[in-house]
């Protein structure tokens, strides 16, 4: 095979590859790598959530022998940042 | 729509300016890859997607120095030599593994050139394949292999020589 031959042979296109699968499958992985950062704030905020219901039933425990010292305040926060919690994780589940 | 168009979209995270920048450009990154992975359509494939995704993440820094096409070329070949590291010994592939296209002698010519392209070292056959079937300059391809040109150059002059000898070899 001489220099010209090798050229022309080297030279010729690739061959042409159908768009449609390939991009469809792109767009699906840009679309979980895009609801990356919504995942990991769920699961922050299942952890917290976690927290705050074990410090209720701490508070809960604790509040079972001191009945007259009863504090509404601290239910009531921990009731608050429960329910933000649990919009927050709903938020996020429908932007994943 | 044009590239840089597309481009400007794209980087403020508009998918569908991606995907039409991916259709676009998908057709020789993943026959590049393919020539890499010997034919290995998977493979070639998995790379092209990882290349692809890569692309979407760091498209904010694209500053347009080089051809975005260059800029996917020089992604496409990290990820096959990242992939190429991390291969076991036993998955070496020695042989072109792609179909052998039917019909014409042009055809025979494309299989055995194919098959040629697996004797030769991954810079040869990535810088024969950039400079010849996919019409990048010198400087281009020397960019996109991130290699000095003179490198370039002496991959392209050693690749040919071993086509060459391979392909004159044969009946």
């Amino acid at each position: 095979m001489n220099d010209t031959d090798l050229d022309a042979l080297l030279s010729t296109p690739l061959p042409e590859r159908d768009a449609g699968e390939f991009t469809v499958l792109l767009m699906e992985k840009i679309a979980h790598d895009q609801a990356r950062p919504a995942r990991i704030l769920s699961w922050i905020t299942v952890g917290l959530l976690t927290v705050i219901v074990a410090a209720a039933c701490l508070y809960g425990a604790q509040m079972m022998n001191h009945a007259a010292s009863f504090n509404f305040a601290i239910p009531s926060l921990l009731t608050l940042l429960t329910l933000a919690l649990s919009v927050a994780v709903m938020q996020s589940a429908r932007e994943g | 729509m044009d590239d840089p168009t597309l481009i400007a979209r794209a980087v403020r995270k508009d998918v569908a300016a991606f995907n039409a920048l991916a259709r676009l450009h998908q057709s020789k990154v993943r026959g590049l890859l393919l020539r890499l992975t010997r034919g290995n359509h998977a493979t070639a494939d998995d790379l092209a997607q990882e290349t692809f995704l890569e692309a979407w993440r760091g498209i904010g820094n694209f500053r347009g120095d080089s051809a975005f096409a260059t800029w996917l070329y020089r992604i496409a070949y990290s990820r096959f030599l990242m992939h190429a590291r991390k291969r076991k010994p036993d998955e070496q592939l020695d042989d072109w593994q792609g179909e052998a296209p039917s019909g014409e002698a042009a055809t025979h010519a494309r299989v055995d050139l194919e098959r040629a392209f697996t004797k030769l070292s991954a810079p040869e056959a990535a810088a024969l394949t950039m400079c010849f079937a996919l019409g990048l300059s010198n400087t281009e391809a020397a960019e996109a292999l991130d290699m000095p040109l003179g490198t370039l150059k002496s991959h392209v002059l050693r690749g040919r020589e071993k086509l060459k000898a391979i392909l004159g070899d044969q009946p």
